[in-house]
């Protein structure tokens, strides 16, 4: 379907995008030439979208390896002279903290922009780290949008501010700010100017000490600038709330003031507008540097002042040094005084909590009865598990076999990816989840910490790519005594299939050639590497029991493609979708399968007795087949030996 | 107005959220959708918050401000029942997604007629089969646009029926259109059937 592409509106009209949709076209408006991420993060679509459009557009975007070499593509970019994009999350700002705190001693010449989607209530992060931080250490600028039509226009500004300052900027916005649809209104597509080139200056490029030691007055000149800049950056807005509506002016007959950044801005006015609680309103688009005499003069006319800030009080402890110096009188509150909780995403209902105890208002309506009892009694959470069909099922069934077959115990290091849904009952297939690539070096730690047990790990294809493998290489090197598993569906699945290097075509759709595996683990210098479906539980078991006792490290590819994108290659191809069946003769309920393996594609019957029953989401992987122990689930007319799900042509259904 | 979506995914919320908020832009009304994506796979919570009107800043629903809620799911309502004004519409598709931690014990599937009982105390429940109807029109994947019908017929939503219908066009693949008007006509006589027995109750 040759849909037209919503980021690629003409100017003036008024389209609704998601605010990942809106930043993409902002790079549109910005005449961006080189953009990077690595997926898996919240921002990933602003990445996709600008491949939709690279090609017919002429510039570059690209999934990178990992987000250190995605910022250095970027970085390198930028300094031969165009606009350049990186997106990325908080947890992607860790490893871009080396070449970032170099880079913006050497400055840029075309703009560099970092998005950077802070994920405070953790939706799918391992921790809920304030970038804010990055930018104070590096000393670059943050900018925060509170919707999605100013994440359009301040990337467009941020081109232009990085520009003007030599120095990359973060855009810091939250899922909310990514994944929310707003009606935006669009700008001019400005044509890339692919006109790069690098000039050479050793003095600014070359950071060895005697280079580097001198551009350090020139990085803090740089910031100092950037908070004279911040005085006056437009979307810097003060307002008066009289009786519950927005007064734009700047009489400050309001001694009571809130200062509110990102998303919590419109909570701010949502709140107000029902309280009718009278403030005078900081918004406060320019977090790092802050705006220093916009914010003194905001602090000089308050009483006590509330900041309404999500991840960590960021603002609060710039503000608080700052009224210290100013030698101002004003009582400054927020997270510190508990009234802003410390930790997770606000809400309206948070900000309305603040007021209600600082003034005695209330905007939270509250839960009455019934809701409370409907609560209490009837609300459970679902435990999130791997798709039906998914690959990993099946390895982490055969790894914890081969460890119950062996009694020996033992740990599983894991990695970051979908395959951490594998943490959950019942197969909580792994025993940690800490950082990308940390499963290969933390499993030989475990090797040479004296202990008898088998340490396994299991890391994703993507990831190994991403930074498996130094720590491979090491375990080589140090010789550690480990059984790394590489979980290869040649995709990165979790954040909705983005390319990698074992894909074989990368983001601009160019057919570049698969990374081989196999032969990059044996070029590591491992001796034991043997490839095996994923499906194939036999096999694998007695792979993953035969390399346990076997010295030194040895990796087993357990392979087959993700379940989602065979099912979408069969819908497209207009395949035989195969689907598993239950004989009701036969099975007995005794949930055995349930317990093995907790297929979301089971389901239960009571008529005529308990069974199981198998729902229409099944693909037809046939892993179920060899769990049951009274052979009562078959998947009918699957080709003899087929493991996984076929995408052989059969007939066309229906 | 403040409308409510939940369900599980591939249920189709996002996609129905942006249905109706497609529809809102073209009658010139301003929107936000607030929505989370991440690790919403098959079978897993998904909720949208969809915020019509000039009013509408930013894009969550405070606890029982919700004029209104269509859930694909039973127990996907009853978990966002809190944002929910008293006898706000509560339209359901009443066929549950029990996942296999429910059948191993490691969360539980309440009891279904419970769960709709306790709406029905403080909200007006429109129950739609809505599932059984999509497969009536061709298929399970038009629950949504059954879904949609409903809403529509409901005369809850400031969009006309024409706008809404549009926008479905607009979304599904060329092809299932006419099964699609289907589906949305079945759900259109599920609400007018579903105000026809309530009239009998009342007169009763």
């Amino acid at each position: 379907m040759a849909k037209k592409n919503r980021i690629l509106g003409g100017a003036g009209e008024k389209v609704l995008l998601t605010g990942n949709e809106a930043i993409a076209r902002g790079c549109l408006e910005a005449g961006v030439v080189v953009a990077t991420a690595y997926p898996g993060t919240p921002a990933t679509t602003i990445l996709e979208k600008l491949g939709d459009v690279a090609t017919e557009l002429g510039f570059h975007a690209e999934f990178s390896v990992n987000e250190a070499v995605a910022f250095e593509v970027s970085a390198g970019a930028a300094m031969s002279g165009v606009r350049s994009l990186m997106a990325t999350k908080m947890l992607g700002v860790n490893l871009i903290a080396d070449p970032l705190t170099v880079i913006s001693v050497t400055g840029v010449r075309g703009g560099l922009v970092i998005i950077t989607a802070d994920d405070p209530q953790q939706f799918s992060s391992q921790n809920a780290e304030d970038t804010r931080f990055f930018g104070m250490l590096a000393k670059v600028p943050v900018l925060e949008p509170v919707d999605g039509q100013e994440a359009k226009d301040m990337t467009r500004y941020a081109f232009e501010l990085s520009e003007e300052l030599e120095l990359p900027v973060f855009l810091r916005i939250t899922p909310r700010i990514c994944h929310s649809s707003f009606p935006i209104e669009l700008g001019e597509i400005h044509p890339p100017k692919r006109n790069g080139k690098f000039l050479r200056d050793p003095k600014r490029f070359v950071m060895i000490s005697t280079f580097s030691r001198p551009r350090q007055k020139i990085l803090n000149e740089k910031i100092a600038k950037a908070g004279i800049i911040a005085d006056t950056n437009p979307w810097n807005r003060t307002f008066n709330f009289q009786n519950g509506r927005a007064v734009d002016d700047n009489k400050a007959y309001n001694t009571f003031g809130i200062i509110a950044s990102g998303m919590t801005f419109p909570y701010v006015e949502e709140v107000l507008e029902v309280t009718k609680v009278n403030a005078r309103v900081l918004k406060l688009a320019t977090t790092y540097p802050l705006p220093q005499n916009l914010v003194t003069e905001f602090l000089r006319e308050m009483d006590q002042v509330l900041i309404v800030e999500e991840n960590d009080g960021v603002t609060e402890l710039l503000t608080r040094a700052l009224a210290q110096r100013k030698r101002l009188n004003v009582r400054i509150m927020g997270k510190d005084e508990g009234l802003i909780p410390m930790s997770g995403e606000l809400n309206p209902d948070l900000v309305g909590d603040a007021l209600e105890k600082l003034f005695g208002v209330q905007f939270r309506e509250e839960l009455t009865e019934p809701y409370i009892k409907a609560e209490k009694e009837l609300v459970s959470q679902r435990v999130p598990a791997l798709c039906s069909g998914c690959p990993h099922r099946a390895s982490y069934y055969s790894i914890k076999e081969a460890l119950r077959r062996k009694g020996m115990g033992g740990s599983i290091m894991g990695d970051r990816g979908c395959y951490n849904q594998g943490a959950y009952a019942p197969l909580e297939g792994i025993d940690s989840c800490i950082c990308m690539g940390a499963s290969i070096a933390m499993a030989s730690g475990i090797s040479h910490s004296g202990t008898n047990e088998p340490v396994l790990s299991v890391i994703g294809d993507g990831t190994f790519f991403h930074s498996g493998i130094p720590s491979l290489l090491n375990a080589v090197h140090n010789r550690s005594n480990i059984v790394s598993l590489i979980f290869d569906n040649s995709i990165t699945a979790m954040t909705g299939h983005q390319v990698n290097p074992g894909t074989g075509v990368n983001l601009m759709g160019v057919h570049t050639g698969n990374a081989n595996l196999k032969k990059i683990v044996e070029a590591c210098g491992v001796e034991r590497v043997q490839v095996i479906n994923a499906f194939d539980t036999k096999r694998l078991i007695d792979a993953v029991m035969e390399e346990i006792d076997q010295p030194g490290p040895s990796v087993i590819i357990s392979r087959s493609p993700c379940a989602l994108v065979v099912e979408r290659n069969v819908r497209q191809r207009k395949l035989k979708m195969y689907r598993a069946e239950v004989d009701l003769d036969k099975c007995i309920g005794c949930k055995v399968c349930m317990k093995k393996i907790g297929c979301p594609a089971f389901g239960w019957g009571d008529d005529p007795k308990p069974h199981l029953e198998i729902l229409p989401h099944c693909n037809g992987c046939g892993l179920c087949v060899e769990m049951c122990p009274f052979g009562a689930i078959s998947v009918p007319e699957k080709r003899e030996g087929a493991l996984g799900i076929s995408v052989k042509p059969r007939e066309v259904r229906e | 107005m403040n409308i409510i979506l939940s369900g599980v995914g591939g249920n189709g919320v996002v996609l129905t959220t942006r249905i109706i908020a497609e529809a809102a832009v073209m009658e010139g009304i301003n929107v936000r959708v607030g929505e989370v994506h991440g690790l919403a796979m098959r079978g897993g919570t998904v909720v949208s918050h969809l915020r019509l009107g000039h009013d509408a800043k930013g894009v969550l629903i405070p606890q029982r401000m919700g004029d209104m809620m269509l859930s694909f799911e039973p127990l996907e309502a009853i978990r966002q029942l809190k944002l929910l004004k008293r006898g706000a519409k509560v339209i359901i598709n009443n066929d549950p997604y029990i996942g296999v931690d429910a059948h191993l014990g490691l969360s539980r599937y309440p009891d279904i007629c419970r769960v709709l009982e306790q709406i029905q105390e403080t909200q007006d429940l429109v129950d739609v089969p809505a599932t059984h109807l999509a497969v009536e029109a061709g298929g399970v994947v038009m629950t949504n646009v059954v879904m949609l019908g409903t809403l529509s017929a409901s005369r809850e939503l400031p969009i006309r029926r024409e706008v809404l219908l549009e926008a479905i066009k607009s979304r599904v693949p060329p092809h299932t259109i006419d099964k699609n008007i289907v589906a949305f006509e079945l759900g259109e006589k599920a609400f007018q059937e579903w105000e026809s027995s309530r009239a009998c109750q009342v007169k009763q």
